[in-house]
C-alpha cells in the first residue's frame, strides 16, 4: 500500500491515487513572502513528513491547504476537486482534515462530546430533523457514540470519555485531537506538530498509532514536525521547506544526510 | 443655519468627543477591552468639576467670564476626580478580574451603572450647570463672519487644541509617551506576549481618566450637566475610536472631529434632520466596522 | 471526576427552591398587604416576559457566544409591530388580529436579524457588541422620530390585551399565555440544545477555527442561533405590547438590554434553567427596589438610581466571583435518547 517513489514530477502523477495536490502556492503577508511557489502531491495511503526551520512557512502552507488562508496564487486539489480558496468546512467535506499545533481546551465539553463533533454530516446538526426525525437522530448518535468510544479505546484514553477536556494533559489533548479527526474518516489527515511538547514515551506511542492507522486502515497522513527523529521512523517521504520554498524531498535518510538541510537548520538557529 | 455654522458646531462637539476618544482608545488598545464605563467616567469628571465650581461660588467668588481662574479650578478638580475614579476602578474591579476582553467588557457595563447611579444619588436627576455667565455669540466674530461662536465654544476648542498639542509632544518625545504608543500600536503583540507593564497600565488609566474628565467638564460646559449624559455620548466616542482605528491616538483625534462634524452637520443631508445626528455617526461606525475594522488610520486587518 | 456530577433531581430541586422561594415571598407580600394581587400577577407576567428575553439571549450568548447588545431593539421590534398593527391609535390604522400581527412580527424579526447578522456576525466579539449597540440606537432614533409611522414620542396606546378571545379574565389570560409561551420556548430549546446541533454551537463558542476545521460551517450555525434568539426576543416584545397596552420610544432604552444580560449571566450562560431563574431574580431586583425605599435607611433614595446601583454591583460581583452563574449548564450535549441503553452513561 505504501509508496516509496513519491517524487513530485508534474505531469507524471498518478491522478487516481493522488489525494492532495498542491501547485504553485504563494502567500505573502505585507511584502514578506511566506510560501513561495510550493508544489507537492500526496498519494493515498502514504505518510509524508514536512520539516523546516521556524518561519519556513509550514503552518502557513497548512493554513492555505485547509482553507484558513486564501493563497495569493496557486491551487489546492483534494481528491481531484479544486478547493482553492474554499472555506475550511467545505474542504473537510472533500475529505481533508487538519489538526492544530496547539490544541485549545474546550470549556464545558467532555472528551466524548468533543469526539462527537468530529463526525461529519450529522442529521442532528440541523434543527428540523431534531423534531421530525428523532428516531434517526437517535440511531445516528448511537452509532457515533460507539465509534467515538472505539477510537478512544484505540488511543487508550477511553477512561477519560466523560472527563471535561479541560482536565486533560497536553499529550492527552493531542491524542484527543487525533481521535476526533478520525471521527470524520478523512481521506487525508494533516497533522501540525502532533508530538510537539510531549514526553518521549507518548511520542513513541503516537508514532505507533499513526503507523498502525496507516498500515492497517490505510489512512493517509501529511505531518509537520520539528522532531526529525519522529518522522524518520515513520514517513516514507519527507519534504523540506525552507524560506517558503521546497528545498528538497526524498526518503528520510537522504534528507537527513543532505548538507542543505543541515545548513538550513543551523542557519536558522 | 449655514453649513459653516454647522461645521463650527461640529468642531466644538468634536473637541469634546476627541477628549473622550483618545482616552477610550488608550484603554481599548492597552487594556484590551472596550470600556463601556468611559462615558460615565466623563460624567464623573463633570460632576467633580461641578463640586469645585459650586464651592468657589460658595466662598463668594463669582466668575465674570468663562475665561477665568475659576474655570481652571473647575477643570483641575474634574481631572482629579476622573483620575481617582479611573485608577480606583482599575484596582478595585478590573485588575482583580484578570479575565478576557469579553468578561471585562461586560464588567465595564456594570461599572458604568455604578458610576451613573452614584452620581444620580448624589446630585439628583435634574440638569445642573457650572456657574459661569452665559454670554451670547461673540460680537466681533459675528460681525466679521456671521457665525455664532460663544466664549464657551472658544474655550472648549482652544483648550482641546492645547491638550492635543501637548499630548502630541508627550507622545513623540517623552520616554513614557513612546512606551504608550508602542503599547497601543501593538495591542496584539501585548495580548499575545501578555506584556502589560504596570507603569503603562497605570499611565493609561491616569491619562484616560484625565482626558475623559476634561471631556466631561466641557460637555457640561457646552450643554448642561446631567447624570445620564454619559451613555448618550459613549457610542459617539466609540464611533470616533473605531473610525480612527483602535489604538491609534492620532486616529482618535481625527475620528473625534469627524464624528463631531457628522453629528452636527447631519441637516446638510437632504431629508435628514438634526435628530438623526447620532444615527448618522453610528451608521458611519458600523460601516467602518464592516469594511475596515482597523479604522482609517489603523492597520488593515482581515 | 464526572462533569455530569449533579444529579438531575437535586438540580431541579434547587431550581424550584429558588422559584418557590420567590413565590412564597410574593405570597407573603400579598398576605401582609405589601403587594396587591393585581401587582403580584403583574410581576409574574413581567417575569415571564423576561424569561423569554433571557432564553432568547441565552441562545445567542450562552450557546453560541454571540454578543448581542441589541436585545431591546428586537424586543422593541415585536412590541412596535404588535402595537402598530393592532392599536386603535396606530397611525397605520390597521387594527389587525393580534395573532396575525404576531406572525408578521416574527417575519420582520427574521428579516431584521438576517439583515443585521449577515454583515455583523463575522465581526470579532467586541466589534459585534459595539455594532449591535449601534443598530439598537439607530432603531430607537428611527422609532422616536418617524412620527408619521410610529407616533414618535407620543407612544401608542389602546393596544388590545393578550388574546382577548380566550374565555378568561385579562389577568388569567396574561399569566396563561406567558406561561405557555415560556414553557414552549423552554422545551423547544432544551430539545435542540442537547443535540448534535447544540454541540456544534458549543464548539463554535469555544473555538470557531476548530469548529471549521471539523467541517462545521460556523457562520451558518451562528446565523441560526442569532435569528432564533432574535425571534424569541420579538415574541417577548409582542407579548409586552399586549400585556401593558402601551409602548413608546423610552421603552427602547439600551439599559433594558443590559438587564437581560444580567439575567443570563446571573443564571448561568448556556443554561436554560439559569436563564429562567435569572429572569425571576432580575424582576425581583428591579421591582424589589421599589420597596427598599420604604425602609428608613434608603428613604432618601429614589428607586431609579438604587435599581441601577444594584444591577451594576450585581454585574461586577458575578463577573468577579461567579462568572459561570448560579446554574451553569450541567448536561453533556448528547442526544438524550441515544444514551438510554448504551453503556457508560451518567
Amino acid at each position: 500500500m505504501s509508496s516509496f517513489e513519491l517524487t513530485y514530477d508534474g505531469a507524471n502523477l498518478q491522478k487516481e491515487n493522488t489525494v492532495l495536490e498542491v501547485a504553485g502556492l504563494k502567500k505573502s503577508f505585507g511584502g514578506l513572502v511566506v510560501t513561495d511557489d510550493v508544489s507537492l502531491a500526496i498519494e493515498s495511503g502514504s505518510i509524508t513528513g514536512m520539516i523546516g526551520p521556524n518561519g519556513a512557512g509550514k503552518s502557513t502552507l497548512f493554513n492555505q491547504i485547509s482553507g484558513f488562508y486564501d493563497p495569493d496564487d496557486g491551487t489546492v486539489e483534494v481528491n481531484g476537486t479544486d478547493v482553492t480558496g474554499k472555506q475550511p468546512n467545505k474542504i473537510v467535506q472533500e475529505g481533508l482534515l487538519r489538526t492544530f499545533q496547539t490544541p485549545r481546551r474546550l470549556e464545558k465539553m467532555t472528551v466524548r462530546e468533543a469526539m462527537l463533533v468530529g463526525a461529519q454530516s450529522q442529521l442532528g446538526e440541523s434543527i428540523l430533523p431534531l423534531w421530525i426525525s428523532g428516531a434517526e437522530v437517535t440511531r445516528e448518535e448511537r452509532a457515533n457514540l460507539e465509534r467515538a468510544m472505539e477510537l478512544l479505546e484505540f488511543f487508550e484514553i477511553d477512561h477519560l470519555a466523560t472527563e471535561p477536556t479541560t482536565s486533560l494533559s497536553g499529550g492527552q489533548m493531542k491524542l484527543l485531537a487525533l481521535a476526533r479527526a478520525l471521527m470524520a474518516e478523512p481521506d487525508i489527515l494533516l497533522l501540525d506538530e502532533p508530538v510537539a511538547g510531549i514526553n518521549p514515551t507518548l511520542v513513541n506511542q503516537i508514532a505507533g498509532f499513526i503507523e498502525e492507522l496507516n498500515q492497517e486502515q490505510g489512512y493517509t497522513f501529511f505531518i509537520i514536525e520539528h522532531d526529525i527523529e519522529f518522522l524518520m521512523g515513520l514517513a516514507e517521504e519527507v519534504i523540506v521547506l525552507n524560506q517558503g520554498r521546497v528545498l528538497l524531498e526524498g526518503t528520510p535518510e537522504t534528507v537527513q544526510s543532505d548538507e542543505r538541510v543541515i545548513n538550513a537548520y543551523l542557519g536558522d538557529m | 443655519m449655514s453649513v459653516i455654522q454647522l461645521a463650527v458646531d461640529g468642531i466644538v462637539y468634536g473637541s469634546i468627543i476627541v477628549l473622550g476618544a483618545v482616552g477610550l482608545s488608550l484603554v481599548y488598545s492597552i487594556g484590551d477591552f472596550p470600556n463601556f464605563a468611559h462615558g460615565d467616567l466623563m460624567v464623573a469628571g463633570a460632576y467633580g468639576g461641578l463640586v469645585a465650581n459650586l464651592g468657589l461660588t460658595q466662598i463668594g467668588l463669582q466668575p465674570t467670564s468663562v475665561f477665568s481662574p475659576e474655570l481652571l479650578v473647575t477643570i483641575v478638580a474634574g481631572l482629579a476626580i476622573g483620575i481617582v475614579v479611573a485608577v480606583a476602578t482599575h484596582y478595585l474591579v478590573f485588575k482583580p478580574l484578570d479575565s478576557g476582553p469579553i468578561a471585562l467588557l461586560i464588567t465595564s457595563f456594570g461599572v458604568a451603572l455604578i458610576y451613573r447611579s452614584l452620581i444620580w444619588m448624589g446630585f439628583g436627576s435634574s440638569a445642573r450647570s457650572y456657574n459661569f455667565p452665559r454670554s451670547g455669540p461673540i460680537g466681533s466674530i459675528r460681525d466679521a463672519t456671521g457665525l455664532a461662536v460663544t466664549n464657551r465654544m472658544l474655550v472648549i476648542v482652544l483648550a482641546t487644541a492645547v491638550v492635543v498639542t501637548t499630548l502630541h509632544f508627550v507622545l513623540q518625545y517623552s520616554m513614557l509617551g513612546k512606551k504608550m504608543r508602542a503599547a497601543a500600536d501593538n495591542g496584539d503583540l501585548a495580548r499575545i506576549s501578555g506584556i502589560r507593564p504596570r507603569e503603562t497600565v497605570l499611565t493609561m488609566w491616569v491619562g484616560g481618566g484625565a482626558l475623559a474628565a476634561m471631556g466631561g467638564v466641557f460637555l457640561g460646559l457646552h450643554t448642561l450637566i446631567r447624570p445620564l449624559m454619559g451613555f448618550d455620548i459613549l457610542l459617539l466616542i466609540f464611533a470616533a475610536v473605531i473610525l480612527g482605528g483602535i489604538g491609534s491616538i492620532y486616529g482618535a483625534m481625527l475620528g473625534g472631529f469627524a464624528i463631531g462634524l457628522a453629528h452636527e452637520m447631519t441637516p446638510v443631508i437632504p431629508g435628514v434632520g438634526s435628530e438623526y445626528g447620532a444615527a448618522v455617526a453610528f451608521v458611519i461606525m458600523i460601516i467602518i466596522l464592516l469594511v475596515r475594522p482597523g479604522g482609517i488610520l489603523g492597520e488593515e486587518t482581515t | 471526576m464526572n462533569v455530569t456530577i449533579p444529579k438531575t433531581d437535586h438540580e431541579l430541586g434547587s431550581t424550584s427552591v429558588v422559584l418557590l422561594g420567590l413565590i412564597v415571598l410574593l405570597g407573603l407580600a400579598i398576605l401582609t398587604g405589601a403587594l396587591t394581587v393585581s401587582y403580584a400577577t403583574y410581576l409574574i407576567a413581567l417575569s415571564g416576559m423576561y424569561v423569554l428575553l433571557a432564553l432568547g439571549l441565552n441562545v445567542q450568548w450562552g450557546y453560541g457566544g454571540i454578543i448581542n447588545f441589541a436585545v431591546v431593539a428586537f424586543w422593541g421590534l415585536g412590541a412596535y409591530v404588535a402595537a402598530l398593527a393592532t392599536a386603535r391609535t396606530s397611525p397605520l390604522g390597521l387594527e389587525w388580529h393580534p395573532l396575525f400581527a404576531l406572525v408578521v412580527a416574527i417575519i420582520f424579526s427574521v428579516i431584521a436579524a438576517i439583515l443585521v447578522g449577515l454583515p455583523a456576525i463575522r465581526l470579532r466579539a467586541d466589534y459585534l457588541a459595539i455594532a449591535t449597540l449601534g443598530f439598537s440606537e439607530i432603531f430607537r432614533l428611527l422609532v422616536a422620530n418617524e412620527t408619521h409611522i410610529t407616533a414618535g414620542m407620543a407612544g401608542l396606546a389602546g393596544i388590545p390585551s393578550v388574546l382577548e378571545d380566550l374565555p378568561f379574565d385579562t389577568v388569567t389570560t396574561n399569566l396563561l399565555v406567558v406561561a405557555v409561551a415560556g414553557a414552549l420556548v423552554f422545551l423547544f430549546l432544551r430539545r435542540i440544545h442537547r443535540s448534535p446541533w447544540g454541540r456544534v454551537m458549543q464548539i463554535i463558542k469555544a473555538d470557531e477555527d476548530l469548529a471549521e476545521s471539523l467541517g462545521k460551517n460556523a457562520f451558518s450555525f451562528k446565523m441560526q442561533t442569532f435569528v432564533l434568539g432574535c425571534v424569541i426576543m420579538t415574541i417577548a416584545g409582542v407579548y409586552y405590547a399586549h400585556f401593558i397596552g402601551y409602548v413608546d420610544p423610552t421603552d427602547l432604552d439600551p439599559l433594558e438590554t443590559f438587564f437581560v444580560w444580567v439575567a443570563v449571566i446571573l443564571g448561568g450562560s448556556g443554561s436554560n434553567r439559569g436563564a429562567v431563574v435569572g429572569a425571576f431574580i432580575l424582576v425581583a431586583v428591579l421591582e424589589g427596589t421599589r420597596f427598599l425605599t420604604d425602609f428608613s435607611i434608603f428613604a432618601a433614595l429614589s428607586t431609579g438610581p438604587l435599581r441601577l446601583l444594584i444591577v451594576g454591583v450585581l454585574i461586577v460581583l458575578i463577573m468577579r466571583f461567579k462568572p459561570e452563574g448560579l446554574y451553569p449548564p450541567r448536561d453533556e450535549l448528547i442526544w438524550p435518547k441515544s444514551q438510554t441503553d448504551t453503556e457508560g452513561q451518567s
